[in-house]
C-alpha cells in the first residue's frame, strides 16, 4: 500500500477543497444574485475545465508556472523554487481544475433560494452581509456539501493535469491515480489492486455523505 | 386620534410603470394605523414595496418626517436610494416568508435589536399567543399560524429598533379566521400604538379594512381615488356598489 501517494493526495485534495470553498462561495454568489456584464463570460470561463483535456489545461498551466514564461521565472525568483514540478504547483492546477465542480453546485443552490427570503431578511433590518451568512448559506448547506464533496473527489482522481504540472515525483507530486499508473506500467496489478480499492473507498464514501444526507434537508421550500 | 408629533409620519409621492400599470400616488400618513386598500393588480403591493426599497420607483420621493426633520429613503431628484436595510421600516410580505431552519421563536427574534430586544421577543410570543409553537419549526405550522408567526417577526422588529420604525404588512391576516383575525388586530394595534409605531397595511378585504382602519386610503388602476376616515370611505365605497348593481338606475320603480 502506498502510504506516501494517500497521504499526498488527500493533503491536495483537503487544500484544494478549502481553497475552493473561499474562492467559490463569493463567485458563485456573484454569478446567482449579481448584476451587470461579464457573468457569461465569467461562467464560460469557470466551465472551461470540464471541456478542455486535462492534459490542455496542465500544458499551459505548465508553461505559465515554468520557467518559460514571464510569470512563471517571476513566481520563480519570489518563490525560490518553480512553482510547476512541486506540491503548491499541483494545489494551483488542481484549484484551477475543479473551479466548475466548486462553484455550480453553489450557483445552483443560490439561484433556487426563494427571492422572498431575501426579501424577508433585509425588511426585518437585516445586511446584506448578515442576510447571505444567517439565510443564504443555511439555506444551501446542502449545496455547500455537494460542492466540498465533489471538489475534493475531483481532486482525488486527477490525472492528466497531475502528470503534466506535477511530473511523479513520489512525495512531492505523485498522488495515489499516478501511482496505480506506475504500478500497471511495472506490471504488479495485486499492488495497482490495492491503490485502485483505496480510490474506490475514498470516492465512495465521500459521495455516500452527500447521498445520505440529502433525504434529511428541507431546503428551498416556502413556508 | 392622529399620529403624535413623536412619532415617525410617512410622506409618499411616486411614479412607477410596472408592465401595464401606471403607478401616480401622493399620500401622507397621519394615523397610527393606515389601510391602503383596492382590488387586486391596483398598485397598492407596489407602492408598498416602494416603501420598503425593493422597488426603485421611476420618479419622485419617499420621506420620513420624524420630530420635525425630514430623512429621504427615496428620492429620485436628489438621487436619492437608501438600501432596503438601512431604512426605519420593518415589513412583513405578501406570504409568510418563514426561515425554515429557524424555530418560531428565532424568526421573531430575527429582526429584534438593541438591548430588550429579548423581552420584546417573550412579548411578541405571548401577545400573537404562540407559546405552545415557539420551538417548533415553520414546515410543522399551519398556513394561518405562519401567517401569524410573521406578522409577530415583523412587529417584533419594528418595536425593536429604538430610533422609532413604521411597520408594513401586506396582506397580513389571510388566511386567518375572522374571530382570531380581530384579536389579532387588537393585539396588534394596541401593542403598536403603545410603542407609537406607525402601521402601514395593504388589503383588498373591506372586512379586514373596517377591522384595521382609523383611516383608509383607496386605490385604483395605480390612484389615489380618497383618502379619509375609514367609515367615510367605505360608505362611498357601498353607495358607488350599490349603484352598479341597480338595474334601474335613475328611473322610478
Amino acid at each position: 500500500m502506498d502510504f506516501e501517494a494517500l497521504w499526498l493526495t488527500l493533503r491536495l485534495a483537503v487544500g484544494t477543497t478549502a481553497i475552493l470553498l473561499v474562492v467559490s462561495l463569493p463567485l458563485a454568489w456573484w454569478i446567482a444574485t449579481g448584476r451587470g456584464g461579464g457573468r457569461a463570460l465569467v461562467q464560460a470561463v469557470v466551465a472551461l475545465p470540464l471541456v478542455l483535456p486535462p492534459t490542455v489545461l496542465g500544458f499551459y498551466l505548465l508553461v505559465a508556472l515554468g520557467p518559460l514564461s514571464a510569470p512563471g521565472r517571476l513566481l520563480t525568483r519570489m518563490l525560490g523554487h518553480p512553482l510547476a514540478f512541486s506540491f503548491a504547483g499541483l494545489l494551483v492546477g488542481s484549484v484551477i481544475y475543479s473551479l466548475p465542480f466548486a462553484v455550480q453546485p453553489l450557483v445552483s443552490g443560490f439561484a433556487a433560494v426563494d427571492r422572498a427570503y431575501v426579501e424577508a431578511a433585509e425588511g426585518l433590518g437585516a445586511s446584506p452581509w448578515r442576510t447571505f451568512w444567517s439565510v443564504m448559506l443555511p439555506l444551501t448547506r446542502a449545496s455547500l456539501l455537494t460542492s466540498a464533496v465533489l471538489t475534493f473527489t475531483h481532486t482525488v482522481g486527477e490525472f492528466g493535469v497531475v502528470l503534466m504540472l506535477g511530473g511523479n515525483i513520489p512525495g512531492a507530486t505523485q498522488t495515489l491515480s499516478i501511482a496505480l499508473y506506475d504500478r500497471v506500467q511495472e506490471f504488479d496489478y495485486a499492488a495497482a489492486n490495492r491503490t485502485a480499492l483505496v480510490l474506490v473507498a475514498v470516492s465512495l464514501a465521500a459521495l455516500l455523505l452527500i447521498y445520505s444526507r440529502r433525504g434529511g434537508l428541507r431546503r428551498g421550500e416556502l413556508v | 386620534m392622529s399620529l403624535s408629533e413623536t412619532a415617525p409620519h410617512l410622506i409618499v409621492r411616486i411614479q412607477h410603470r410596472l408592465g401595464a400599470l401606471e403607478l401616480d400616488v401622493a399620500f401622507t400618513l397621519t394615523q397610527p394605523w393606515t389601510v391602503l386598500f383596492g382590488p387586486s393588480g391596483s398598485g397598492k403591493t407596489t407602492v408598498l414595496r416602494a416603501i420598503a426599497g425593493f422597488v426603485r420607483p421611476d420618479a419622485g420621493s419617499i420621506v420620513s418626517r420624524f420630530y420635525g426633520r425630514e430623512f429621504a429613503m427615496t428620492d429620485t431628484a436628489k438621487k436619492i436610494f437608501v438600501e432596503p436595510h438601512k431604512r426605519s421600516v420593518r415589513v412583513a410580505g405578501q406570504g409568510a416568508a418563514l426561515f425554515p431552519h429557524l424555530t418560531v421563536r428565532e424568526n421573531i427574534a430575527f429582526g429584534a435589536e438593541g438591548t430588550a430586544a429579548a423581552d420584546i421577543v417573550q412579548e411578541a410570543i405571548a401577545r400573537f399567543q404562540l407559546p405552545g409553537m415557539a420551538d417548533k419549526f415553520p414546515w410543522m405550522l399551519s398556513g394561518g399560524e405562519r401567517q401569524r408567526v410573521a406578522i409577530a417577526r415583523a412587529a417584533t422588529a419594528a418595536v425593536s429598533l429604538s430610533e422609532g420604525s413604521i411597520l408594513l404588512l401586506d396582506e397580513p391576516f389571510t388566511g386567518q379566521d375572522v374571530q382570531l383575525r380581530d384579536e389579532l388586530i387588537e393585539e396588534l394595534r394596541g401593542w403598536l400604538a403603545h410603542t407609537e409605531r406607525p402601521v402601514l397595511s395593504v388589503t383588498h378585504d373591506v372586512g379586514e379594512t373596517f377591522q384595521l382602519g382609523t383611516e383608509v386610503i383607496k386605490i385604483a388602476d395605480g390612484r389615489v381615488v380618497r383618502q379619509g376616515p375609514v367609515a367615510e370611505v367605505l360608505a362611498l365605497e357601498r353607495e358607488r356598489l350599490l349603484e352598479q348593481l341597480s338595474p334601474s338606475k335613475g328611473t322610478p320603480a
